[in-house]
């Protein structure tokens, strides 16, 4: 699968040295980036600063993105990949300064509890419910936007009605969504 | 204000024209409340799909959009003779020979007569929906002598009231052969409710779909014993 049509325009943008469309990927998937590290070194601080590593190194190579890929796919790599050597590094140091393989251990990362998550999963559950709670047609168009990653022409083909239609119930969705995320008190930024 | 966050939902899809996309990513570079609201439309995104690939929540969502249509349907989705409402790509078999293609994802409809439905079809594979729709509606039945009583899975045998029918007393399974491959290179497996259906191109250039309610464990060595025939 390669760049999806939706990040085909901020790729355009960043490659032709466009910092805004380079802060509004950031801001799109730092917490996607974010989860997806928090899951590879169980530890929310470490995975704060490859997070940002990462994005340094996508401003710097995104000329290399040829869109064979989706975008944050790509990311990923580059964020696993700073992951791995950052863990191979810190387990070369911790090798050299301890005689027992037992003492380097302790440098591997814990399991974290889950209130380190992005959302703790109590919560997650609710916003999930929630979403179940939305009238069809918006949930429906939604989910054939974020789950099946369908452009607006093509939901809008498929559920037969105008693409103005399909903007508004996606962003009436996100709009619900956030209500009762702020209704109850869910993301405490 | 609404309007501008319904711009800015656009944008954050990659949906707006070149212009406007220029004229929202400043409003954005601006505003921290903007910027905070489009972040949040990034959390909600990792949410909804890490909670997607776990659960599979969209046959649901799906189901109750078509039960909106069309109540029939809806009831036809626990038939087992019918085709589903959504396929899920399953990704089990471990044996090279038999890589299932894990980027596709297949949905089907249900009410196979339906051409609302049909037209509803969020699919990925035009060819292979067409396929299961000919089959849940052909009327034709496959001619069991076809089939290898070496392909039959331990336990299963021919019912001897419906010759399409191959039962072990709990599961059943039935056969469709079809004189194209519908570019299936390797073997694909789908579940719908409590059915699979497996996708085998045969070394003859025909294509056998096997159907029921028989997984993996139980379809594996079939489909081994299928390749290794002579």
């Amino acid at each position: 699968m390669g760049v999806s049509k939706g990040d085909e325009m901020f790729v355009k943008e960043i490659k032709a040295g466009n910092a805004m469309a380079f802060e509004a990927m950031v801001l799109k998937y730092q917490p996607k980036l974010m989860s997806s590290l928090i899951g590879y070194t169980k530890s929310r601080d470490q995975a704060e600063e490859l997070c940002q590593k990462t994005f340094i190194r996508v401003w710097q190579k995104i000329d290399s993105f040829r869109g064979d890929s989706a975008l944050f796919t790509w990311i990923y790599r580059i964020g696993i990949n700073l992951a791995k050597n950052d863990f191979a590094s810190s387990y070369t140091k911790s090798s050299k300064v301890t005689d027992s393989l037992d003492q380097a251990e302790h440098d591997v990362p814990q399991h974290l509890s889950p209130e380190t998550e992005l959302i703790e999963s109590e919560s997650e559950k609710k916003i999930i419910d929630f979403i179940q709670t939305l009238d069809t047609d918006t949930k429906t168009t939604f989910i054939l936007r974020e789950v099946e990653g369908r452009t607006y022409d093509e939901i809008a083909e498929i559920l037969n009605c105008p693409i103005g239609t399909v903007r508004s119930r996606i962003f009436r969705a996100r709009q619900l969504i956030l209500e009762f995320i702020d209704q109850e008190n869910i993301l405490n930024e | 204000m609404n309007k501008e966050l319904e711009k800015l939902s656009a944008l954050y899809d990659g949906e707006l024209t070149h212009e406007e996309m220029q004229e929202n990513l400043k409003k954005l570079n601006l505003d921290e409340d903007l910027k905070k609201t489009f972040h949040r439309f990034g959390i909600i995104s990792e949410l909804v799909q890490r909670n997607s690939e776990q659960n599979t929540s969209k046959v649901i969502f799906l189901r109750d959009y078509f039960k909106n249509l069309n109540p029939v349907m809806s009831n036809l989705v626990t038939a087992a003779a019918t085709v589903m409402i959504t396929l899920i790509v399953l990704y089990q078999f471990d044996d090279d020979r038999f890589q299932v293609d894990r980027d596709s994802s297949l949905q089907l409809s249900s009410a196979i007569s339906s051409d609302l439905a049909k037209s509803q079809l969020l699919n990925a594979d035009q060819n292979i929906m067409e396929h299961m729709i000919h089959i849940m509606q052909s009327n034709q039945s496959h001619n069991s002598q076809v089939v290898s009583k070496n392909w039959i899975p331990v336990g299963f045998s021919v019912n001897p009231n419906n010759p399409n029918q191959y039962s072990n007393g709990r599961n059943n399974l039935f056969f469709h052969f079809e004189n194209k491959h519908l570019g299936i290179k390797k073997v694909k497996y789908f579940k719908a409710n409590n059915n699979w259906i497996y996708l085998i191109p045969l070394n003859d250039g025909r294509l056998l779909t096997a159907y029921g309610d028989v997984p993996p464990s139980v379809a594996n060595p079939m489909i081994q014993a299928i390749y290794k025939r002579k």
